[in-house]
């Protein structure tokens, strides 16, 4: 019987690409696709597909939340995250989520095929990076609170961080309400205790946050001034 | 005749999803790929593509300067911008860089055909996600 993989990435051109590459393994198959988080965890309870691959940077709500809520539905769903970045903060923050492999979007090509094979023999995969935090001790121990540590951010439920991305992407109270299946009075109440909680006065500090926070990922545009003629070297 | 063309992005993944979407049209060749525009200057001079797809933002050299240099070196080239930036101020400077076309990722699988059709004819096609001229 085939593996069956559940694709979750908000580009096609990307999706297109990693079916691409999956379904050179003759024992693999696609068996859906998702363009966002929400419709991600209604495909995986739909189709129960044995590996879910998950883009960390994903509109309506991100792949760590999704990975999140993948896992309140079924344990035993087994998730890989790909990100553009492998920040400590992005590593802990898929891991806390329950993540059991962890690729770089850059390195998809290599090592995917990987991370979805030690899925399939009930391993973990995760970039050298991530090994080498665990060897550091940063999982085991837990952050470590120094006296001149600034004290961390109140935590916003899981739906407030829901409801946080989708503001930090541009949608109304009254278009997030409609997302979410909420009255636009909840999402109003809701937007007033995240503000209270983060002690934020306008949207602007709710899309630095959520940027902070990996709930939205950004590619910056090149910022180097213009380079004379002729290619740059390394 | 065959449209040869030139993928140029620095996520393997990204281009060959790309690749898929062009290896349906008959009359069109993806000849080679490289994954920064200093290698997409270098392939430009030994494969003579003519559309190359690029990126903007890749390491080494970045799509804008790498379309400024192969315009200048290769003025029958065509580019064609496959980008994250959904910008109209982004998508002027690509143009201004020389560029004939620019695709916003997120809708490529839509665009992307009638995107490259436009630019091999020498025709100008831009599609932000909200707007396509072309």
């Amino acid at each position: 019987m085939k593996l069956r993989i559940l694709l979750a990435d908000d580009h096609e051109i990307v999706r297109r690409g990693l079916r691409a590459l999956l379904e050179k393994h003759e024992s693999w198959e696609v068996c859906g696709e998702a363009s966002d988080g929400r419709e991600a965890v209604e495909k995986a309870l739909q189709l129960n597909p044995d590996v879910i691959i998950v883009d960390v940077g994903m509109p309506n709500l991100n792949g760590l939340d999704t990975t999140r809520q993948l896992l309140q539905h079924d344990p035993h769903f087994k998730v890989i995250v790909l990100t553009i970045t492998d920040s400590d903060q992005v590593i802990r923050e898929a891991l806390d989520a329950g993540a059991r492999g962890f690729v770089l979007k850059s390195d998809a090509a290599r090592d995917l095929v990987s991370a979805v094979e030690a899925l399939q023999n009930k391993r973990m995969f995760f970039t050298p990076r991530v090994n080498d935090l665990v060897l550091a001790g940063f999982l085991e121990k837990g952050q470590t609170v120094s006296r001149n540590e600034a004290p961390k951010l109140p935590t916003l439920t899981a739906r407030e961080r829901e409801i946080t991305q989708l503001l930090a992407e541009g949608n109304s109270s009254k278009e997030v309400a409609s997302l979410l299946n909420l009255s636009t009075k909840t999402v109003e109440t809701h937007r007033s205790n995240i503000m209270r909680k983060l002690s934020f006065h306008s949207i602007r500090d709710l899309v630095v946050y959520a940027i902070k926070n990996n709930l939205i990922q950004i590619e910056l545009p090149p910022s180097s001034p213009k380079t004379p003629a002729g290619p740059t070297a390394a | 005749m065959t449209i040869r063309i030139l993928l140029v992005d620095d996520h393997p993944i990204v281009r060959q999803g790309l690749k898929t979407l062009l290896e349906g049209h008959s009359d069109w060749e993806v000849i080679g790929e490289a994954s920064d525009g200093a290698e997409a200057v270098e392939k430009a001079k030994d494969l003579s593509p003519d559309v190359m797809v690029l990126d903007v933002t890749m390491p080494r050299m970045n799509g804008l300067d790498a379309c400024r240099v192969l315009r200048r070196q290769y003025p029958t080239l065509e580019i064609l911008f496959v980008t994250q930036h959904d910008s109209p101020q982004m998508m002027r400077e690509a143009l201004e860089a020389g560029a004939r076309g620019y695709v916003v990722k997120s809708n490529a699988a839509r665009d992307l055909l009638a995107a490259v059709e436009a630019v091999s004819q020498h025709r100008v096609f831009t599609a932000l996600h909200s707007r396509t001229v072309g």
